[in-house]
């Protein structure tokens, strides 16, 4: 194989070799914000499990509408960076740009609705745990853990959410200087990892938070 | 190519706190685990002081508490999970893949910075006043009851967390991606093996780790109510979370260790590993059962029994690739040649205490047992044997193996055996008698004590003095080799490793040209064609 | 590759439809998870498609497959115990109402 890309550095045998190590290093990387992400899943069970009734009573004070649109968004984000990956790795780096551009405006439009309209509404309704919060008797314990699940995991999520749109925007600079050929795509792919990944977390998220306390 | 080493590859402080070099990163972090062993090992000694008399030396019970919760916290996250790892570990695994470097060498720095940040937060805690919920961290205490700096205590343990996993996925990936020409999967030292199996357990148990820090902060400061079953929660939740990671952290401290006594023992015994992939098996699992057991620490907490019998049988299986290692270990020295420099005398003395640690395991790992021996002395020397006993050992046997090649100096072989040998008896002198002490009755994490177990436990304390002195004289005849030892040779042991290929001590690229490896490791003639060096 | 894409992307949607229809299900309090079905099948397909893992460097199905099964044990592993734990009356307490 030639090597076009002369780059890569002394400890790989060829740039192919640096690209696939990166990538597997993502990979690991991910692997350990799975379990991360997981013991929170694994407090979600103990809530509801120990006070379903609370706490199923909490998760239908969220906002379906509002979930279920901010999950097309990000849905959207996910696919248009995809398409920004598949145009890099064809070496049309300004469409790369453009889908990038695009994927974070989604994201960004995702986190204002986020905490800029679903979280200001909450704390407007008190249902912030603590003194005011709402729910009052025998289902305050399990609403009020369910919203600190919320609140926790939608600012955990959206802590990476916004490193996600540091990373998409370091790609856009990185396109616009040219470093990026159709042989070398690594950090496009790298970050498309990441951001795929806050993605699967939200589409876990969702049902959690909106859908599942909503029986009938 | 240089003639020049590493360590002699640039000697402002810039070349050193900002190298990327693998060797020296190692050396950064051997001087401060040092460090914190000293720390943690110094309150040990206040511990031990204090439980001389029956009502306690140390007049009051906070301060007791907040000395063990020290010992425990420095102990664990601060010497023993990082420490084969990070020292041994990065010097040794690109020398041992053929590498150059690991594949992310400033991924590598910031751990390091990651883990001093860390480090210093959980010493400013101490320093302020301590924490006194005991290294565990249980609730309510930690989270309603407790006087201390609990909260600023988790945030440093919290950071050195991610130091773990950057450490572990910078092996992993580099284990999969640098071997050399040659080096399959099976030709690799079992060193290797040991540190990917390692390497999966941090990257994996870690996070859990983070997260359980996190919801014990918040429950701290906010009153979440996650742990409170007055607002819903459950208290053991957080010692399932904690214990997720901590049991297998435990094996995350021995792993490295048995690797250690692997590359060992066929040098001293020069005669092939019995059963190489035995043990490479046995390795990995032991890096998956380990997380399937942490339920033994909760026997007696109210989980639901069957929970606890599901746990129990697991804790068996994990004791059976352990004991299977012990077998190879002996079946490797069996119609060897056996030299007992100190560092064989530090691999042996490993391979007795663990045995006698893992056992005794076995002995808590039993429901109907462990109700009488929870929480009691009993299971501080079980854990004590694995840990101090096992790893400390095997640490110093790979410190004392690896010495002449890391710093090309020997060290003076008559003080390293008597180190070892003072280690030995030491150890014995201080934890034996707690074996006794626990199976008595003696609760655990209590400053003061009924006095019909003052006895036993004035022997336990005389034996912390010689102890440390086991400890203090590596600590000077090391540091005297570094100005006065005799230079060594590229491979002193005649050992088998591609890290013996280089010179003692490397340059900084390692290699002049990368090695091919053509041959399976341990690759030492048989018995009858010993050479005798 | 863009009908490939487009082809997700309906996948997706669809899915996430079919997990609201479904959470309006009369689906009793213990079975309401089974909503997170959807989902699952959605985070699978936003693995196999959007990051590679069947073209990509081979240990990434390793790490992939490494993740999912350390989060089912976990998960299940530590259900286990509130799952199976008896319950002893107390007697009914109303939560505080400040703390």
């Amino acid at each position: 194989m030639i090597e076009t890309v002369g780059n890569h550095e002394f400890q790989y045998s060829d740039a192919r070799h640096q690209s696939h190590t990166a990538i597997s290093g993502m990979w690991l990387f991910l692997a350990s914000e799975t379990l991360f992400f997981g013991a929170l899943f694994l407090a979600w069970i103990y809530a509801r499990h120990w006070r379903l009734e609370g706490f199923d009573l909490g998760a239908r004070h969220t906002d379906m509408t509002l979930g279920t649109v901010n999950s097309v968004i990000l849905i959207t984000s996910s696919v248009i960076y995809a398409a920004g990956v598949l145009y890099a790795e064809a070496g049309n780096m300004r469409r790369l740009v453009q889908c990038c551009y695009a994927a974070m405006a989604f994201g960004v439009v995702f986190l204002l609705l986020k905490f800029g309209l679903e979280w200001h509404t909450d704390f407007s309704h008190h249902l912030f745990p603590g003194a005011d919060f709402p729910i009052k008797g025998a289902a305050r314990g399990g609403a009020q853990l369910f919203f600190v699940f919320y609140f926790m995991s939608t600012a955990l999520h959206g802590l990476h959410m916004l490193i996600g749109l540091g990373l998409v925007l370091w790609i856009v600079v990185r396109a616009k200087r040219g470093e990026f050929t159709r042989e070398y795509t690594t950090p496009v792919t790298v970050v498309g990892l990441y951001w795929a990944f806050v993605d699967m977390v939200w589409i876990v998220l969702y049902p959690l938070i909106y859908l599942i306390g909503r029986g009938a | 190519m240089s003639t020049d080493s590493y360590l002699t590859d640039g000697d402002t402080l810039r070349s050193w706190l900002l190298t990327t070099d693998h060797k020296r990163i190692a050396l950064l972090y051997l001087f401060t685990i040092t460090g914190f062993f000293f720390i943690g090992g110094s309150a040990a000694a206040l511990v031990r002081y204090n439980l001389i008399t029956p009502e306690g030396m140390i007049h009051s019970a906070e301060t007791y508490n907040r000395l063990f919760t020290m010992h425990g916290v420095v102990m664990v996250w601060f010497f023993l999970v990082p420490a084969v790892p990070v020292s041994l570990g990065n010097f040794l695994v690109p020398l041992m893949l053929g590498a150059r470097d690991l594949a992310f060498p400033r991924l590598n720095l910031f751990s390091w910075y990651l883990f001093l940040l860390g480090g210093f937060i959980v010493l400013f805690s101490l320093l302020m006043g301590g924490v006194d919920t005991g290294w565990t961290f249980y609730t309510p205490l930690s989270t309603a009851y407790s006087q201390g700096y609990v909260v600023w205590c988790v945030v440093g343990i919290f950071i050195s967390g991610f130091s773990s996993i950057a450490t572990g996925v910078n092996f992993i990936v580099s284990i999969h991606r640098l071997r050399a020409p040659g080096m399959t999967w099976f030709r690799m030292p079992v060193f290797l093996w040991s540190l990917y199996a390692t390497s999966v357990i941090l990257v994996l148990a870690t996070p859990v780790l983070a997260m359980t820090l996190l919801l014990l902060a918040f429950e701290a400061i906010f009153h979440i109510g996650v742990f409170d079953p007055a607002l819903g929660g459950d208290p053991l939740l957080f010692q399932h979370l904690f214990w997720f990671y901590s049991h297998p952290a435990v094996y995350v401290m021995i792993l490295p260790g048995f690797g250690i006594v692997s590359e060992i023992i066929p040098a001293f015994s020069r005669k092939e590993l019995f059963g190489y992939k035995f043990v490479v098996w046995c390795s990995i699992a032991i890096a998956v059962i380990s997380f399937l057991v942490w339920g033994h620490h909760m026997f007696v907490a109210g989980t639901s029994i069957y929970s606890a019998l599901v746990f129990s049988i697991l804790s068996y299986m994990v004791a059976v690739p352990s004991a299977i290692k012990v077998f190879n270990w002996l079946g490797t020295m069996h119609k060897g040649y056996i030299r007992f420099d100190a560092p064989m005398l530090y691999a042996l003395g490993f391979v007795g205490l663990f045995t006698m640690g893992g056992l005794t395991g076995l002995f808590v790992a039993a429901l109907g047992a462990d109700v009488h021996l929870t929480q009691t002395y009993f299971v501080v020397a079980h854990f004590h044997y694995v840990m101090v006993g096992g790893m400390v050992s095997a640490f110093f046997a790979g410190l004392h193996y690896w010495w002449p090649k890391i710093t090309g100096r020997m060290y003076p072989e008559m003080w390293g055996r008597a180190g070892a040998l003072t280690i030995f008896i030491g150890f014995h002198l201080t934890f034996f008698p707690q074996f006794i002490l626990g199976y008595l009755g003696m609760p655990r994490r209590y400053h003061s004590y009924s006095p019909e177990f003052q006895t036993l436990n004035v022997l336990s304390s005389a034996g912390t003095l010689v102890l440390a002195a086991g400890y203090l004289l590596p600590l000077a005849y090391l540091t005297w080799s570094l100005f006065h030892g005799e230079k060594a040779r590229d491979n002193p042991w005649a050992a088998t490793g591609l890290e013996w290929l280089t010179h003692s001590p490397p340059p900084t690229e390692n290699f002049a040209e990368t090695p091919r490896v053509t041959g399976k490791p341990y690759d030492y003639p048989p018995p009858e064609q010993a050479a005798i060096t | 590759m863009a009908r490939r894409l487009l082809v997700t992307y309906g996948l997706l949607l669809l899915l996430l439809g079919i997990e609201v229809a479904g959470s309006f299900l009369p689906l009793g309090r213990g079975a309401r998870p089974l909503i997170l079905l959807p989902a699952v099948i959605m985070v699978g397909i936003v693995g196999l498609q959007f990051m590679d893992v069947r073209s990509g460097p081979t240990i990434v199905r390793l790490f992939a497959a490494g993740a999912i099964i350390w989060l089912v044990i976990l998960l299940g592993l530590g259900s286990l115990d509130p799952l199976t734990r008896i319950q002893y009356p107390v007697p009914a307490q109303t939560a505080p109402e400040s703390y």
